[in-house]
This record gives structure tokens, C-alpha cells and sequence, in this order.
């Protein structure tokens, strides 16, 4: 695989060799809440997970908090959306009927035992998404051969330009570290005009799903940060490891907190890739 | 102080010793290897009956000393050289007069390994200071029998390494890009080949090289820890020869003789590795589309103008470059030339000028319509230095000059392809200047003491044209935008810093054979890395100081303990430092600073601080020559918003740091060589836990920095050589043969925390069924029993 050229390059002239090693971590003894909130304007995504942490070598599910009281606040109107916990998604749903307005800022809060915990975003106005259309492309450099989708859009924003792609392939998603399709218009956003080529080969009868989401800065520097520690290898070329910055805070209890609260407006469209 | 007190401060410190005023004879010589015709460096010279008021010659073999009364004697030894008697007449004081040393037959007992007087490391004032000669060099064993200059400089007390076979160093606790690397007085920005594998030293062209670790003389500076500086060979006068060795990834050649007659030379040296070539065979079509190469060119002309003047013009050029499938490329390259002009105004005068031009390039392309790119970026330093040497008395030496300096660091620009529809980017170019006058003086206050007095004051200005960004509060932020900006014009003077850098060092000698020695020095660095990795990457960005990046200030106190015994065989020293930093940078959490105008808004800054003890045992003469060298030391940062504010160890602290060098000489034909390195494991974060977050296993990391280590580390290398000593023969060859990690330990070069599937280490959930998943520690190591072959030769 061409992709992997560079390193096979390099690991066969530097002689590097791996192997599995086992490490006396010091681990820390408290565990830390973890929350994960998305508040959008689709009734599928709104939900907030709650877990803790635990040590590393502990292969056992993650331990979830379900006797949270969690509750999104309307800052406009005061307005309290209550959340439930559903014990089919393992995590807190609110009324299917509530949806995140545009223009709105909403105001996640989270309280289990003695700890409380509050975050902010603000409710953006969606991108523009014209059409989603494949086309055969032959093996090139970093790309295999295969159906190749691109994305014709519109960004009218000056600015709070930041957004993510999510692709879900036959209800399976993409959810490698590679799979972070986070841009921004630091290079432009001409390329969402001009078509914003994914950099997936599809087969054929593929059903592919993509969704778009306009992301407030701070959740976008998250999961950038997220994406650069999932791919910290630990070595010399890596910066030192650090958590992602959470834009969540703890505002009363003797705690850190883990995580992030995402408010979103979502786009999607799917196709299928046809058999001839 | 001001600059104006300061010289006023000189100047009375000149004044006060009666000896300034008294113009006295002196006899000026050269002395000359009379095989090769290069000056010897480190010649004892001193007139019959006074050897303790000698002198020793300069890198070129001159020296001054003041004249007796005459007709007298003068008696010139160096180790390993018959030692040569000369009557001097009056006469001979109009002009410089030079001396050919014969070089004696090699015992097996007295093999020479240092240019420089057995007791030099007692009697000078260097604290801090080692000499590596080109033949130490190329008798330790070598990764891939490529010897390499700083990875051999890692060998020495307080130099670190950023890790496994990486030639970064970490000088007493400073950050790499805090030492200068110059090759004939012209810095070096990216002094490595391969990724920080090598370094762009082609060790043929190279005659010796100098490591400061902390007390500069006067006359050199802009870096905050240290200067390696690289003095290049000068060719041969009496004919044409050359030299050359094929190794197992590169060969190199070196061509040398008269240039023009016998009073001018020439020197041009080669190097350039293979492994692309080797690529081609492969069947693997991943591989054999592929270049991975670099190549050094160095040369060196020399002409000696006239009896007081020598003029020599210096350059290298080296280029790396790895390319995929024809389509992709990454390059990088230096270009530094210097031209040294050296004056021999009068007998007790002297002038050096020397101006430079380094150029730093890389580029990154990706060929292609679609979404292809060039990206490219370049970063200059042009300089002039100017200076005087005065030798006041037999005593008293004073050396003062100027020293002038142009950064143009050039605008990144991403330029992409014909129908890649993402924005031209280009960053905006940056210029600064800066002047720096310096005075040094030098003197034996009593057989016992002496001393080193320096100022250097350095003016610093960022220059435009070019746009500054204001923010709110006086606080860049990279969660808001630029409250204003402010646009300068060309050459308008947008920033400007100065700073004095007093550098005071006194020798006391306990006893003939020990010293006792004290230096303080401090260091001001206008330009430094933005960059949090520990090894230097050829696209890292270099920025200059500043309104938002305050220039880094060293200050650095060091004592040290001087003994050799034994008729100066063996050396010891014990050497304590502390060094403090102000003003160093980091970046904040997941910056981005490759194409930004507003690099300050990523960046952190705050202090930092090494102590630490350097022990050196050394035997200079015999068959087994070597050292030991054991280093206790910590380094520190304290930077606002990493950590939580506290103090951290940086990747490069290690305390305990042991190296052992080895050579014997069997007989004329072998000899072996080995080292051992031991250190303490590199500061680095581990995991304290794992959590789940948008569907990602992720590991937890402790808010405080570097607080776990990696093993200790350590190898033991060894080589082995013979060489050809038949004196008839002009075709001199000799065969290398070493190992380098020759009991395979593993040392980790990295610990990647990942979830392991299927108990494989590199499993992808996407390219199979997934029976099984868990959390795991996969360690990378480079380098276990590394063996390699090099055939040198001479004609």
C-alpha cells in the first residue's frame, strides 16, 4: 500500500523493529468523569454519555454513570430541556420532540453526587450541501483504486468555519483516527464549491452516508486534539502526549472533568454506488 | 549598564595595568607539519631556560612571543614531533619566520590522539570547553561506520542526545536550536541528514572541532548554550592527493593540492549515500519507485596572499531528499560559504575578517492536478565580524571587534496545483538585524592567576516590511482574533531589544599540574524553533524574536577542578554548572504554526534551569587512549500553561549519563576501538488511564508533564581496523569493521499505547474479522547489532 510507503521506507533503513511490551503504569487512583454531549437539530444524535475513566490495562467495558441529572439550558429563555437515561443507548436522551434552534446558545449541565459540571455552544446555521456524486478513479499516490465520492456545497460564513464529515458505510461508520474529517477554511472553502473529494475507494452497491456538521471552535480544537493524540506514536517526532482541552468545566466538586459538549447542526445525504 | 558604561568599564579595567602602554618586540613564527605543510595547532614555544613564559601556536600553526635579547634560542616540541632547536637572530624579527616539524615514528607507547600541549587543560582559562580532533573521530566505532561528528560529540560530559542514533544535542539543559553550528565561522540551521540520523558533516573535509558548553569568549554568541564550531581542512601544498572510503550506505572522496603554485590550496570532499540505488532491486514496487538520499559537498581554497595575509574561501552545500512513486517529494537543503580573511598587521597585531552567507531551504511537493501542492520555505542568516587582536604584553592579550548580522527568514508559500481549489497560502516574510561590538581581554595577573574579562552588547531590530497583530489585552489568543494590525514599511523598525553579555572567567593554579577555575557567562539568542517534538524536523519553523517573543536570556555560572598527573597522561576534571533560562518557548496544546501570520498566539513562554556535575577521566597517550566521563545532571522548564504551571522535566533530562571511549593500538596495522553509553531513560508521559470518548479508546494523561522515564539506556559499539602501513606504496587502503549495539539491547526508541486486536500488533479492524480487542504497549526500537564494513583509502 503506497500509503504506507514512507514508513516501510524508513523502518527498513533505520532497522526498526516492534514488539508488545508490558509496562508498570502508575495509574491514577481516582476516576474522572467522562462526558460526551451532542445537542443538534436531529433527534437521532441528541445525547449525552457519561462515563469514568479507568486504568490503562483494564480491558473490561467502560463504567457509565446512569444517576446523573443532566439538563440543557436554553440561554435565551431559561428554558430547561431534561435529559433522560435510556438504558438502550446506555446513555441520556432528552424528548424526541426537543431539537437545537438556530441561533441559540445552549447551556449543558451535569450533576452526580456532589459534583457539577456546565458547558456552552452555540446553535450554527448549517452549511449548504447541493450534491454528492462518485466517480471511478484509477490507483493513484496515497489513494487505491475505486468509487471516489465529492461534495458540492456552499459555505456562505465569514467566519465560524469549522465543520466535520462523518461517512457510514453500510450503517457502519468510519470511526479509525485516519477517519477525522475535520477542515476549517484555513485553506479556503472553494473546495467545498469546487468539490470536496473524499479520500475513501468505494465498491460498487457501497450505501454510503455522509454527514456534515457545522462545529463551534472549541469542540473543532478538541477533536483536533483528540485526532493528534490518537496518533501520537510516543516518539521523538511526537510533542509530548497532553489530554484534548475540554470545553467542558467543573464548577463545583474536587475533580477533573473529560470530554466534550457538541451543539450542531447536521447535514446528510446517502447514496448508493450503482452495480454497473 | 549601558553600553557606554560598559566600555568605559573596559577601558579602565585596560588602563589599570601599566603594561598596556609598553610597546614590546616580539618574534612571530609558524610552525608546520613538514609532511602535510598544515600548521600545527598547540605547539609549545618558548625561548632555551624559560619554558614557563612559552606560548602555543594558533589553529594555524602561528604564535607570538615576546622577543629576548638576542641572538637567543627557540625551542619548538610537540607531541609526536622531533622537537626542534633554532638560533634567532635580530634580523629575523622583520618577518614571520616558519618552522617544519618532522613527525617521529609512531611508538606503540605514545599514540597521540588530541591536538594540543599535554598540560593545556590545566594552564588555559576553558571551562567548558572540548577539542575533538579529526583522528579521535575516526577511531570511534560509528553507527553504520559513518563517523559522525555530533553524535560523537554526544559522547562528551554534559551533551545529550535526543535519542536512539539522532545527532540533536542537548547542551547542559538548552533546547537544540540553543547551540550555533558553524562550519568556518557560518552557522548551520539544519546541521542533520535523514531525519536527524546524521549529521551534514562530511568528517574528511573537516579539521577539527571546538564544543562550548557554556563560556564563550567574547567574540562569539547569539545562542543561548552552546557553539560547536567547525573548522574545515585546508588542502595540501606540496602536490595533489586524495582520500576516500566506501561504506555501507554512502562512499566519499576528498581531492587536495596546490592551487596556483605552492603558497595556495584547494580541498574539495564529497559524500553521498546509496540506499535509493539499493531500493531498485527490490521486487517491492512500494520500495522501488522510491528515493531516499543525501549528499554533502564541501571545498575549501586557501591563498596566502602575502607573508601577512591568508585568505581562504569555505563552502558546503548538502541536500536530502525522499521521494515516492515519482509524485511525492520532500527536500531540504543548506548552502553556507564564508570567506576569512587573516591579517598579520604587526608583531603584536592582529586582524580577522570574515563575512558569511548561510541559506536554509526545504520543499515539499505533491505532484498532481487534483490536488497536488508546493510548498516551499527558505530562512537566511548573512554576516560580517571584524576583529582585533592586540598582544599588550607576554601577559596581556586584548581582543575586541564588531560583529554584524541580517536574518531574512522568507515567506512560507503553499502553492497548489492547477485545479486544487484550496487557497494560496503565504505566510509573511520576517527580517531582523543584529549588531554586536565585543571586547575581551586576557591576562596572566601572577604565575598562578589569571583571568578572562568580556563584554559583548548586542543591538537587535526586527525589521519590515511586515504586519503586527494587536489582541486584546496585550495577549495573543488563539480563541480571538486580532483586535487591529499594524502594517511597517520596508525597513521600518518594528521591534527592537538590546542586551549586554558579560563573560568573566579567572584560572587560579593550586600546583603545577592543578587548577581551579570559575567562569560566568551570559548568552542572548534572537531567533529559535517553534516546535514541541524533542528531534528536530527539516519543515520545523524558525522564528525571530519579536513585540510577542522576547529574545531567550542565558546566564550560566560554572567552576571547575583541573588535574593531570602522570607527565600529563591522564586528565581529570570535575566541572559544576548552573544555568538559568528566561524567555523560552513551547507550544500550546495542538498549535498550528507551519503557515501562520500569527505564530504568537500558539506560543507559551516562560523560564528555565540545569544544574549539574561533569567528571572526565582521560588517558591522551599510549597504546589504550579514551575516557570516562560521567555526567550528574537535571534540566528544568517552568512554562505558564504547561503542567499546570509547574516545573518539568524536558524529554532530555537524565541524570545519570556515563560514557566510556576505548582505543588500543595492537600494532602499526590493527586496532580496535569501543565505547559504552549509559543513561538514565528520557522524561516522558505514560498513561495513568483510558477512557472512552466519540467512540475512541483513548489513553489519560496525567496534567503534569513528563513525570515517567523510559528504561535505561545502553550500548556498547566497537570496531575494528586495519590499515595498509606499507610506506612505499601510494595506494594506502585500510578496512573498518564495527558494531554498533553489539549485544542487541533493546533500547526503546518509542512506547505506543494502543489497542491491540486479535493480539497482533498491527492488526487492522478493516482488513479482517476482529475476535478479540485489548489495550497494549507497543515498543519500537531501531539499531539491536548493527554491523558494518567501510574501506578507506589514500593515494
Amino acid at each position: 500500500m503506497k500509503k504506507n510507503s514512507i514508513f516501510l521506507l524508513l523502518a527498513i533503513f533505520f532497522g526498526a523493529c516492534q514488539e508488545e511490551v508490558f509496562l508498570d503504569l502508575d495509574q491514577k487512583k481516582a476516576r474522572i468523569p467522562v462526558i460526551e454531549g451532542h445537542w443538534t437539530d436531529q433527534k437521532a444524535y441528541n445525547e449525552v454519555k457519561i462515563s469514568l475513566s479507568k486504568n490503562y490495562f483494564d480491558s473490561l467495558d467502560q463504567e457509565l454513570i446512569r444517576d446523573a441529572d443532566v439538563f440543557v439550558k436554553e440561554l435565551s429563555t431559561g428554558r430547561k430541556i431534561t435529559f433522560q437515561y435510556s438504558t438502550s443507548t446506555r446513555s441520556y436522551r432528552p424528548n424526541p420532540s426537543e431539537l437545537a434552534i438556530e441561533g441559540e446558545t445552549y447551556q449543558l449541565n451535569v450533576s452526580w453526587k456532589d459534583q457539577v459540571f456546565q458547558s456552552e455552544g452555540l446553535m450554527l446555521k448549517p452549511p449548504i450541501v447541493d450534491s454528492v456524486v462518485w466517480n471511478y478513479e484509477e490507483e493513484r499516490l496515497f489513494r487505491k483504486k475505486g468509487y471516489y465520492l465529492k461534495v458540492y456545497g456552499k459555505i456562505p460564513f465569514p467566519n465560524n468555519n469549522y465543520y466535520r464529515i462523518r461517512v457510514i458505510e453500510n450503517d457502519i461508520p468510519y470511526n479509525k483516527p485516519e477517519d477525522y474529517l475535520l477542515f476549517d477554511d484555513a485553506f479556503g472553502l472553494r473546495v467545498f464549491e469546487q468539490g470536496l473529494e473524499l479520500g475513501y475507494a468505494f465498491k460498487k452497491n457501497a450505501r454510503v452516508r455522509l454527514e456534515l456538521y457545522r462545529l463551534n471552535k472549541d469542540v473543532f480544537d478538541y477533536l483536533s486534539q483528540l485526532v493528534g493524540l490518537l496518533f501520537n506514536d510516543g516518539g521523538l517526532f511526537s510533542p509530548p502526549p497532553q489530554n484534548p482541552e475540554s470545553n467542558i468545566r467543573v464548577v463545583k466538586g474536587d475533580t477533573q472533568v473529560l470530554g466534550f459538549f457538541a451543539v450542531y447542526p447536521v447535514l446528510s445525504r446517502t447514496i448508493t454506488i450503482p452495480s454497473n | 549598564m549601558s553600553f557606554h558604561k560598559s566600555l568605559l568599564f573596559i577601558l579602565l579595567f585596560i588602563i589599570g595595568y601599566p603594561a598596556f602602554s609598553q610597546e614590546k618586540a616580539v618574534f612571530r613564527g609558524q610552525v608546520m607539519d613538514a609532511g602535510n605543510l598544515q600548521g600545527l595547532v598547540g605547539t609549545n614555544v618558548y625561548w632555551e631556560g624559560q619554558v614557563q613564559q612559552g606560548t602555543l601556536t594558533d589553529v594555524d600553526g602561528n604564535f607570538l612571543l615576546p622577543a629576548i635579547t638576542l641572538p637567543a634560542k627557540i625551542i619548538l616540541s610537540y607531541l609526536g614531533y622531533e622537537k626542534s632547536t633554532r638560533t634567532i637572530q635580530v634580523r629575523d624579527l622583520e618577518k614571520v619566520q616558519r618552522f617544519y616539524l618532522k613527525a617521529v615514528d609512531f611508538s606503540l607507547e605514545e599514540v597521540l590522539i588530541q591536538e594540543k600541549r599535554g598540560d593545556e587543560q590545566v594552564k588555559n582559562l576553558e571551562l567548558g570547553k572540548s577539542t575533538l580532533s579529526m583522528e579521535t573521530l575516526q577511531s570511534l566505532p560509528a553507527l553504520f561506520g559513518e563517523v559522525d561528528l555530533l553524535r560523537s560529540l554526544q559522547l562528551l560530559p554534559g551533551v545529550k542526545s535526543a535519542g536512539e542514533g539522532t545527532t540533536g544535542l542537548f547542551v547542559r539543559g538548552g533546547s537544540s536550536d540553543q547551540n550555533l553550528i558553524q562550519v568556518d565561522g557560518a552557522p548551520v540551521y539544519n546541521a542533520s541528514h535523514f531525519f536527524g540520523i546524521f549529521s551534514v558533516f562530511n568528517p574528511d573535509g573537516i579539521k577539527k572541532v571546538d564544543l562550548y558548553k557554556g563560556n564563550m569568549p567574547a567574540s562569539f554568541g547569539s545562542r543561548a548554550s552552546s557553539l560547536i564550531d567547525v573548522i574545515l581542512r585546508e588542502g595540501e601544498k606540496d602536490r595533489i592527493q586524495g582520500e576516500g572510503g566506501i561504506g555501507t550506505i554512502s562512499s566519499r572522496m576528498t581531492l587536495q593540492g596546490p592551487l596556483l603554485g605552492d603558497k595556495h590550496s584547494f580541498l574539495i570532499s564529497g559524500r553521498r549515500t546509496y540506499a535509493d540505488l539499493f531500493l531498485k532491486l527490490s521486487s517491492n514496487p512500494d520500495l522501488n519507485n522510491n528515493q531516499l538520499n543525501f549528499y554533502d559537498l564541501n571545498g575549501k581554497a586557501a591563498f596566502t596572499l602575502t607573508e601577512k595575509d591568508k585568505l581562504s574561501l569555505s563552502s558546503y552545500q548538502g541536500s536530502d531528499y525522499l521521494g515516492l512513486d515519482g509524485q511525492f517529494g520532500l527536500g531540504w537543503k543548506n548552502w553556507v560559504s564564508a570567506v576569512n580573511w587573516n591579517r598579520v598587521n604587526s608583531d603584536s597585531s592582529f586582524f580577522d575578517l570574515q563575512s558569511y552567507h548561510s541559506r536554509y531551504s526545504y520543499q515539499v511537493k505533491f505532484d498532481n492536478e487534483e490536488n497536488g501542492f508546493d510548498w516551499t520555505n527558505s530562512l537566511s542568516e548573512s554576516g560580517i565580524k571584524a576583529s582585533w587582536t592586540r598582544v599588550l604584553s607576554s601577559t596581556t592579550t586584548l581582543v575586541w571587534g564588531a560583529h554584524g548580522q541580517v536574518y531574512h527568514f522568507a515567506p512560507t508559500y503553499l502553492k497548489p496545483s492547477v485545479n486544487n481549489p484550496i487557497n494560496r497560502r503565504q505566510t509573511q516574510g520576517v527580517q531582523g538585524v543584529l549588531g554586536n561590538a565585543f571586547v575581551g581581554l586576557t591576562r596572566e595577573f601572577t604565575d598562578k592567576l589569571s583571568g578572562e574579562l568580556g563584554l559583548r552588547q548586542g543591538i537587535y531590530a526586527q525589521l519590515g516590511e511586515g504586519k503586527v497583530y494587536k489582541y486584546n489585552g496585550n495577549a495573543p489568543n488563539p480563541d480571538q482574533d486580532p483586535s487591529d494590525s499594524l502594517f511597517y514599511e520596508r525597513s521600518q523598525l518594528m521591534q527592537r531589544y538590546q542586551g549586554l553579555e558579560p563573560r568573566i572567567a579567572f584560572r587560579y593554579l593550586l600546583r603545577p599540574e592543578f587548577s581551579l577555575k570559575l567562569a560566568y557567562n551570559r548568552n542572548f539568542q534572537y531567533v529559535q524553533i517553534a516546535s514541541n517534538s524533542s528531534a528536530g524536523l527539516p519543515i520545523d519553523r524558525w522564528v525571530l524574536a519579536s513585540q510577542y517573543i522576547r529574545p531567550i536570556q542565558s546566564d550560566q555560572v560554572s567552576l571547575g577542578l583541573f588535574h593531570n598527573f602522570n607527565e600529563n597522561r591522564w586528565e581529570f576534571s570535575v566541572e559544576g554548572y548552573y544555568k538559568n533560562l528566561q524567555d523560552v518557548i513551547d507550544l500550546r496544546n495542538g498549535a498550528r504554526i507551519l503557515l501562520s501570520d500569527e505564530v504568537e498566539t500558539e506560543l507559551l513562554s516562560g523560564r528555565g534551569w540545569a544544574y549539574g556535575a561533569e567528571f572526565l577521566l582521560r588517558k591522551n597517550r599510549g597504546k589504550t587512549t579514551g575516557w570516562l566521563a560521567y555526567t550528574w545532571s537535571r534540566a528544568w522548564r517552568q512554562i505558564d500553561g504547561i503542567s499546570r504551571d509547574k516545573p518539568y522535566n524536558p524529554r532530555f533530562d537524565r541524570p545519570h549519563d556515563i560514557s566510556l571511549v576505548l582505543n588500543h593500538k595492537f600494532s602499526s596495522s590493527w586496532s580496535a576501538g569501543l565505547t559504552f553509553v549509559y543513561s538514565t531513560g528520557q522524561a516522558v508521559s505514560f498513561p495513568v488511564g483510558s477512557y472512552v470518548v466519540d467512540n475512541q479508546p483513548v489513553s489519560l494523561y496525567s496534567d503534569f508533564r513528563n513525570e515517567d522515564r523510559f528504561p535505561d539506556y545502553h550500548r556498547l559499539d566497537a570496531t575494528v581496523t586495519w590499515e595498509n602501513t606499507d610506506q612505499g606504496k601510494k595506494w594506502k587502503g585500510s578496512w573498518n569493521f564495527g558494531v554498533y549495539n553489539i549485544y542487541g539491547r533493546k533500547n526503546p526508541f518509542s512506547y505506543d499505547f494502543r489497542v491491540l486486536y486479535n493480539n497482533e500488533l498491527n492488526f487492522n479492524p478493516s482488513d479482517g474479522k476482529v475476535f478479540s480487542t485489548r489495550p497494549g504497549v507497543v515498543m519500537t526500537y531501531l539499531f539491536a547489532f548493527l554491523p558494518s564494513l567501510t574501506y578507506n583509502f589514500q593515494f
